[in-house]
């Protein structure tokens, strides 16, 4: 029998509000839609969502994980703001991978794929070499890149052959970071493959029509090829800067080579990117002496507030470079 | 034939043992002799035991100091477990949040163990010292004012360490050097190197004199060698004098070979023992801790000479060279119970065991880590090996730098800003000087 709640009512078309009788078939739907659910969402709400309540809460804090959290306002934001060169170094370091790394890494990928695309022979495995590192454990790779980048690593040998004296890396300030651009251009295999699906799903009949039209090559790249692929670009523009922003793992290994501190942040700080410097103020030695659970939330924040200017940002420019097949733009 | 037995023969020997047994008893509990604090073998229960000692040197030296422990403490059963050096702090720490999961004894940095007490890492073992009657004074005494905070002791002095200058006497003869006397202040060592290093003919160095940044040295001990005082009335001092004139000593020897690139070049081509720089004759004279000699001793590295014999390396120590004020300083460990830990008695009989004189004599013959229980350092067995009056004698110049609890890892603000330095990447002036500030900006922040 059907029951109907008296203050159920549905919007309609407007402002227009009917009545929705309660249905218990439908209760039993949506209740079996939440059971199915539900090991998801418990997952979420115990491993997602209260981590990060507590991280908001205990970035008032100041917080050394094993004693009890201590309310202390918006001192640690007021702190990595206005009273610590770390946080302003390691903000340096990041957003100097972003605008380096992902101009780099996007036209490399799009390239690669271009030519991917041809319909060459031996194209398939082309393909497979280029995705290969994609399978390889990072960590590994990575002391394999330490092994290859050394001051007198395979690289600089095969500088040398030109005539070309190669740079310590990993161990002047200088070149720290520009290797680990060398190093991500290695791991590009995902967005190639990305950038071939979009590639594949151009339709072939704007070709055909550029060239009854008299395009040469260029022109239909320039003219058909990028606008279309300029959705999958925007989003891996999106997706490279977040990772960017995220960058630690790299970081961590290399700083820590041969013995050194990680607390130091690289030769001359200059791998101290953000994410390795939340990690510092957490468990390591860095600034006020680690274990700062509050401060490092505090600095956690601050990065989802970045991040989230950077995308929006991004959102907003997107409207003028973005076509989209179906909106006509 | 009937057997005589003399009457009341036997109890001679029972009274001989009532005897021994009355003046064993009047002893404390266990053998206190020996520089052993007194063990309570009664005590029960398995504990962990977590060190990062993985070489083969140190891993072996760990076990057989864990099985002397066994013998002792029968009803104890001890699981040594190796943890990588940057891993076993930032595990112990995870555990300890999460009240689950840490070992029962640990091997702490005595360096951080006062700012490590203060967070409640570990737990305090001021009253299990006093009741078992541990004498601070058995200890070096900067290992042991180490190791309190607010008055209690966190943890026993296990080794501490010295460094001093290693040097390749084959090859110093061999540039008409006297073996004996190795260089000992700066201007000498400056001299010394002219003889010792060579270039090939495309100007790439072949062989280094010395490097200050290789070994277990950094630019901390050469400013104490130049009378550097870090921490005045509480407070660090980077920016000074003293600490400018030693880096700018530190770059002449970095420029000397070609730069900063062109020194990490050359040292990259060498390794871990037995193929570092020194064994390998890259570098004919290296500042690291006694426990290398240890490490010497197992790989018996050969000397390359400039005729292309390579005969059996001899090496000597000596103290590193100076500007005036002969130095080095002792880093070390303690042996510590993290909070939380499940069985704190068993944990304390271990530790007890290891930190007295025989676990750590049996610690220093393995590995050359200067024992921090001063009867054990002068140990006969040890004393037997001439270069190990040496180091004994080395701790007399060892500088002891003060705890500042508001932060006490203030030298990482020198540290990190060395290598811009090395790179003219920043001047020494200003390296010296933003380092200062934010040293005083931490500490504020902290207060």
């Amino acid at each position: 029998m059907a029951v109907s709640a008296p203050d159920e009512t549905l919007e309609v078309a407007g402002s227009t509000k009917v009545k929705r009788p309660f249905s218990r078939r439908r209760f039993k739907q949506g209740l079996t839609g939440y059971l199915f659910a539900l090991p998801w969402l418990i997952g979420f709400v115990v491993f997602t969502l209260w981590p990060m309540l507590y991280s908001l809460f205990t970035s008032f804090t100041r917080y050394n994980i094993i004693g009890d959290p201590r309310w202390i306002g918006l001192r640690n934001y007021e702190n990595i703001i206005f009273n610590d060169p770390s946080f302003l170094r390691a903000l340096e370091n990041t957003f100097w991978m972003v605008i380096v790394k992902t101009p780099i890494v996007i036209v490399a990928a799009l390239t690669i794929a271009i030519l991917l695309n041809l319909d060459v022979p031996g194209a398939r495995g082309f393909r497979t070499i280029v995705y290969l590192p994609n399978v390889l454990s990072g960590v590994a790779a990575i002391f394999l890149w330490q092994w290859i980048l050394a001051p007198n690593g395979l690289f600089n040998a095969g500088l040398d052959l030109i005539g070309v004296r190669g740079p310590a890396w990993f161990t002047d300030p200088a070149w720290t970071k520009p290797g680990l651009v060398v190093m991500s251009t290695w791991w590009i295999g995902s967005q190639v493959l990305i950038y071939l699906a979009s590639l594949k799903g151009i339709p072939k009949s704007l070709y055909e029509a550029a060239e009854i039209d008299g395009a040469n090559g260029w022109a239909k790249t320039r003219y058909i090829t990028l606008p279309m692929l300029s959705p999958t670009t925007f989003f891996l523009v999106v997706t490279s800067i977040i990772g960017t922003f995220q960058i630690f793992e790299t970081a961590f290994i290399i700083a820590g080579a041969a013995g050194r501190d990680v607390a130091l942040g690289g030769p001359g700080q200059s791998l101290l990117f953000y994410v390795f410097y939340l990690y510092n103020r957490a468990f390591g030695k860095v600034g006020a002496g680690g274990l700062q659970m509050g401060y490092a939330s505090a600095l956690a924040w601050i990065l989802f507030v970045i991040i989230l200017i950077v995308t929006l940002v991004q959102l907003w420019l997107a409207r003028r470079w973005v076509h989209y097949e179906t909106d006509g733009r | 034939m009937g057997v005589t037995v003399r009457k009341w023969a036997w109890r001679r020997p029972v009274a001989a043992l009532a005897a021994a047994l009355l003046v064993l008893s009047a002893l404390p509990m266990g053998t206190a002799q020996d520089g052993q604090i007194p063990l309570n073998p009664e005590v029960s229960g398995d504990i962990e035991f977590w060190h990062f000692w993985g070489s083969p040197v140190r891993r072996n030296g760990i076990r057989r100091v864990v099985a002397q422990c066994q013998a002792e403490l029968p009803n104890i059963t001890v699981t040594e477990t190796f943890k990588p050096f940057g891993d076993i702090w930032t595990a112990n720490i995870a555990a300890v949040a999460a009240r689950s999961g840490m070992p029962d004894v640990i091997v702490a940095d005595r360096l951080q163990l006062p700012r490590d007490a203060a967070d409640g890492i570990y737990q305090s073992l001021g009253d299990l010292a006093a009741a078992d009657g541990v004498e601070p004074s058995a200890f070096w005494d900067f290992t042991w004012q180490q190791t309190l905070y607010e008055g209690e002791t966190y943890g026993l002095p296990f080794e501490t360490d010295v460094r001093v200058l290693f040097y390749n006497k084959n090859v110093l003869a061999e540039a008409g050097l006297d073996p004996e006397n190795p260089p000992a202040t700066w201007e000498e060592l400056w001299a010394a190197a002219d003889a010792l290093d060579v270039w090939n003919d495309d100007g790439t160095l072949a062989r280094m004199a010395f490097f200050p940044l290789y070994g277990n040295v950094g630019a901390d001990l050469w400013a104490m060698s130049n009378g550097h005082e870090f921490v005045v009335d509480g407070q660090p001092v980077v920016d000074d004098p003293a600490m400018a004139e030693t880096l700018e000593w530190m770059k002449r020897w970095i420029d000397r070979y070609g730069g900063w690139a062109e020194t990490q070049r050359f040292l990259a081509q060498y390794g871990a023992a037995p193929n570092d720089a020194f064994m390998a004759g890259g570098v004919v004279m290296k500042v690291d801790v006694a426990g290398y000699n240890s490490i010497l001793n197992f790989y018996r590295p050969r000397a390359m000479l400039a005729d292309g014999s390579t005969p059996n390396m001899d090496w000597g120590v000596s103290l590193p060279p100076h500007n005036g004020t002969p130095a080095t300083w002792s880093g070390g460990f303690t042996l510590s119970i993290p909070s939380g830990a499940e069985n704190p008695e068993a944990a304390w009989e271990f530790i007890k065991c290891a930190a007295s004189r025989p676990g750590q004599v049996s610690w220093a013959r393995d590995t050359y880590s200067i024992p921090s229980d001063i009867s054990a350092a002068r140990d006969p067995v040890l004393m037997a090996d001439p270069a190990w009056g040496f180091f004994i004698d080395a701790m007399e110049v060892g500088v002891n730098v003060p705890f500042v609890p508001e932060y006490s890892n203030w030298i990482e603000q020198l540290n990190q800003r060395l290598e811009s330095v090395w790179t003219d990447a920043a001047t020494v002036e200003d390296a010296l000087s933003s380092a200062q500030q934010e040293i005083a900006s931490v500490i504020e922040q902290n207060r």
